[in-house]
């Protein structure tokens, strides 16, 4: 790093007297504005559309399991024989699931664009 | 205490819009040097600039550490080869908007239309070569790194480039 200092220190310093000259807020302002301007909308956009997706999805699922139930009458015996607190219990989990799902596919998706 | 280059990344790669904006006050002189001297035109140039850092914006979970600056120049420069292969013809180099922004007394400006003179003349390979190694600040394994020249044929650019260089501003040649 020395070598390179004291043979090109020179230049070196004509150069960065340049560079110091270009300096400007107008620039930085050029720069965050698309940053700024994306972040706003894009977090609640990308979490939006996740979220009504996912409900979409959720709420297809009766409507899923009632046509299991009648393509194959076997799984009638599981679904009876759950207790009803434990079922309702279950749908929590679901949403919670779901939640988690959607937080984690959303972060996914950011961590995808970084990288 | 100055927060650091990998700090302020950090920040920025977890979404701290604060922490990118601290970069690009740091490094946009470097930047904009760099693509002035590349570039044809100063408004390309800035084009080019402004381009590199959003790259940056959304790369920076990318960047592991070593030198920042390095990182940058390389994107800005990888900018600079893509804009050159849609550009077809070679446009002037214009020197008289070149000037315009630097905002200096008329005897810096003066060293900077040599310097910016006598850069234009140097075989593109060598300009970029001492572009990247002597006026961004680069080593010749960076410069290397960036360019994916071989390293000799670095230091042997950046080598002819100086003395070329050092040859013209020589106040004999000094016009």
């Amino acid at each position: 790093m020395m070598e390179h200092e004291e043979r090109y220190e020179d230049l070196t310093a004509l150069f960065e007297a340049q560079d110091e000259a270009l300096q400007s807020e107008a620039f930085v302002t050029r720069v965050m504005t698309p940053i700024n301007k994306r972040s706003r909308w894009r977090t609640p956009l990308l979490f939006g559309a996740g979220g009504i997706g996912i409900g979409a999805a959720l709420s297809q699922i009766s409507g899923v399991l009632d046509l299991l139930k009648s393509r194959t009458p076997e799984l009638d015996i599981t679904f009876d024989t759950v207790p009803a607190a434990e079922m309702s219990f279950d749908m929590q989990s679901i949403w919670i699931v779901a939640a988690v799902v959607i937080m984690v596919a959303c972060a996914a998706i950011v961590a995808t664009e970084r990288a | 205490m100055e927060i650091t280059d990998l700090d302020l990344a950090r920040g920025a790669a977890s979404g701290q819009e604060a922490a990118f904006e601290a970069l690009v006050r740091r490094y946009q002189g470097t930047v904009r040097g760099v693509t002035r001297r590349l570039a044809p035109r100063p408004v390309e140039a800035d084009d080019l600039a402004q381009a590199a850092f959003l790259t940056a914006w959304r790369k920076i979970g990318t960047y592991r550490g070593g030198s920042f600056k390095a990182w940058l120049c390389t994107i800005a420069y990888r900018e600079f080869l893509q804009a050159r292969r849609k550009q077809k013809p070679e446009v002037e180099f214009d020197e008289g908007a070149h000037v315009i922004a630097f905002d200096a007394s008329a005897a810096r400006m003066a060293d900077h239309l040599d310097l910016d003179r006598a850069l234009k003349t140097l075989p593109e390979n060598q300009r970029i070569c001492v572009v990247l190694c002597v006026a961004a600040g680069l080593s010749h394994a960076e410069v290397a790194g960036a360019t994916g020249f071989p390293l000799g044929t670095v230091k042997s650019h950046v080598n002819r480039g100086v003395a070329a260089l050092r040859k013209q501003l020589a106040p004999d040649n000094v016009a």
